[in-house]
């Protein structure tokens, strides 16, 4: 009992140091209308296909990465990216509502994914040029959590915006999804990519 | 039922049918049909949303529309509404579940309610639809939206000005599977050049409601009045008439009319039997015929082009081509009907399958067949669409930034309809029309007075 209050006095004092850091940091709002999310798919008749571009959230770095200058290896950042399920859509709105209703939208109306590690492995030889960073995350759809690795690309797009691409494959299973099987006459395989085009723009400092 | 059985017109089909179509399928014709779309099981059992919706104006065509809402599984029917006591109890009966009101502006005040769907006298339609857009709810408009074209552009610019609201007006052949099957098959070329078009209303009825009392029967009767009704050929002659604009892909630039009081003189003063010519660009004319004193031929409408006619009843139609006209392929294995002299190849969408050939020609139509079906599907998915956008991009993005949500929202791609532009247009034109009619005139249609600003 002792040594946990020990722990937290500890992390209290610690705190609003940390708060402080937390505000330092250079912070990235996505932009509306600019991004562009797609999850491809196949069936027994044909590929598939959704997408969006309501892909809302953040990212900020530690004060420290310098984009002039940047260090490769691990950079302090958090990342939050979401997207409503339902902004999800295809060209067919039949199939679109067994997709929500495949993935529990009524009770998971979210599909997340927060940044877990963040490693530059190269940096750009001209401002034009992309950074390349491999990354790992946690992906949370239908309300199940699953870590995810990516390679993810970061380009700076005029005085005060990042684009980042990327993509990555996973199961509908692993996320408790049931391809959905009874569509009339053909049925969905498990494997899904996602792929991903976010654009955000520096949050004007106060 | 034996093989044979399917392959003749009997004595007990024929009565069971006793229709047009049938009658037609005696006298031979080609029926254009497209693929219905494959209806998966679990597509049958889902319900993706809901949408608490109100009707007001509980006369028969409201009542149609609570009828349709109720084989709508996305419509819940939360109100209805109307003033007269006795229209309210009879809708309340086929509504079982929803409130029956007298004051429309009850619903209005009701957060609940996300869609109304205003089926009142035409020339009640605007302190309404304003009333409603204002209170943020989605609204359906029967068509045509007003009796007079400054409360139909008031109605069309508040409709514009509701960004994050959907507005439909009733042109219901706007999201009609078969109608848009047709006007791709036309648009491609397949009847040539169109050279001239034809659309009638033929039924022998008074058009007069019967009622209890002298104030109700001038209530009730609204259409037979000039100074609230915009005539047959703007009540009934929009919805065909809009449709043959579409086909022609044009809007005329003038409209003649004649119209005459033939059977029922009994005080109205609206003709009971009217013709309308209306001149497109490039000299094609439609003529559109409307009376209440007969029925023969019922209602249709005709496109001639220089290949083919084509001839359009209710959720059916049929192609007649001419014999210097490019085989197209298809129509060789296609189900046709003789129609007196002429063989018509069936055009059906969505009501018969391309691989079920033998299947007879009847117009026994289902309701989720009907035009009116489709038009309140569409409405109630795009207004759960709509909504759905408005409150996620909000819950992802500044709210305050109204302009990016806005261009969220016009990106969407939503299901057919007819929005305000169309409603406000074919509104115009059926006034127009309406006012040659009773001045037995021509009246040049200048492009500004389809214009919203």
């Amino acid at each position: 009992m002792k040594k946990n209050c020990f722990l937290l006095v500890g992390m209290l004092a610690l705190l609003p140091v940390s708060l402080r850091a937390a505000e330092d940091w250079v912070r990235y709002n996505a932009v509306p209308n600019s991004s562009k999310v797609k999850v491809d798919g196949t069936s027994t008749l044909h590929d598939w296909s959704v997408g969006s571009t309501a892909l809302g959230g953040y990212v900020e770095f530690d004060p420290a990465f310098d984009l002039a200058k940047p260090a490769l290896g691990k950079v302090n950042a958090h990342c939050d990216v979401r997207i409503f399920v339902r902004q999800l859509k295809s060209d067919k709105t039949d199939m679109d509502n067994v997709m929500y209703d495949s993935m529990k939208e009524k009770d998971h109306r979210r599909i997340d994914y927060r940044l877990s590690e963040m490693v530059l492995k190269e940096a750009p030889k001209s401002p034009e040029a992309p950074f390349l960073f491999d990354t790992k995350g946690e992906l949370i759809v239908a309300g199940v959590t699953n870590k995810v690795q990516m390679p993810v690309t970061m380009v700076r797009v005029g005085a005060d915006k990042l684009k980042f691409t990327g993509s990555t494959s996973v199961k509908m299973t692993s996320f408790g999804i049931a391809p959905p099987t009874k569509l009339g006459v053909f049925s969905t395989g498990d494997d899904v990519k996602l792929t991903f085009e976010w654009l955000t723009a520096r949050k004007e400092q106060k | 039922m034996n093989k044979n059985e399917t392959a003749e017109l009997n004595r007990r089909d024929f009565l069971k049918g006793s229709s047009f179509a049938t009658l037609m399928t005696m006298l031979g014709g080609v029926e254009l049909i497209t693929r219905a779309p494959v209806q998966a099981a679990d597509l049958a059992t889902l319900v993706p949303f809901q949408v608490k919706c109100a009707v007001i104006g509980l006369g028969s065509w409201g009542r149609e529309i609570i009828a349709t809402l109720s084989r709508l599984k996305t419509a819940q029917l939360t109100a209805v509404c109307d003033t007269y006591p006795a229209s309210l109890k009879r809708a309340a009966n086929s509504a079982p579940n929803a409130k029956g009101l007298d004051d429309y502006r009850k619903i209005f005040d009701d957060k609940e309610v996300q869609a109304v769907v205003i089926a009142t006298p035409t020339h009640q339609h605007r302190e309404i639809v304003i009333a409603a857009l204002q209170a943020g709810k989605h609204v359906y408009c029967e068509a045509p939206l007003a009796n007079n074209i400054e409360d139909a552009k008031a109605i069309a610019l508040a409709a514009k000005a509701a960004r994050k609201q959907v507005f439909q007006a009733g042109l219901q052949t706007r999201s009609d599977p078969q109608r848009r099957f047709l006007l791709d098959f036309i648009r491609a070329g397949a009847s040539g050049k169109a050279v001239k078009a034809h659309a009638q209303w033929h039924k022998k009825q008074s058009w007069r409601m019967a009622s209890p009392n002298p104030a109700r029967e001038r209530e009730l009767n609204w259409r037979l009045s000039k100074e609230t009704s915009p005539g047959l050929v703007g009540e009934l002659g929009i919805h065909q008439i809009d449709a043959m604009s579409w086909f022609l892909n044009g809007r005329p630039v003038s409209v003649t009319g004649f119209g005459s009081i033939m059977q029922w003189k009994d005080g109205r003063d609206v003709p009971d039997t009217v013709e309308a010519f209306f001149e497109y660009p490039g000299g094609a004319h439609l003529t559109y015929e409307c009376t209440l004193a007969n029925s023969f031929d019922a209602d249709f409408e005709m496109l001639y082009g220089t290949d083919a006619a084509i001839m359009m009843r209710g959720s059916k139609a049929w192609m007649f081509k001419e014999v210097d006209s490019p085989l197209l392929g298809w129509e060789v294995y296609a189900r046709k009907d003789q129609f007196y002299k002429e063989t018509g190849i069936a055009l059906i969408a969505n009501a018969t399958k391309l691989t079920n050939l033998t299947e007879k020609a009847t117009d026994e139509t289902a309701y989720t067949t009907k035009p009116l079906y489709f038009a309140l599907e569409s409405f109630l998915t795009n207004a759960n669409t709509v909504s759905s956008a408005v409150e996620d991009f909000s819950a992802t993005f500044d709210v305050n930034d109204k302009a990016a949500l806005e261009k969220y929202i016009s990106e969407i791609k939503l299901q057919p309809a007819a929005g305000y532009q169309e409603g406000f247009e074919a509104t115009v034109l059926a006034i127009k029309a309406n006012e040659a009619v009773v001045h037995g005139q021509k009246v040049a249609l200048p492009k500004e007075w389809f214009e919203l600003g």
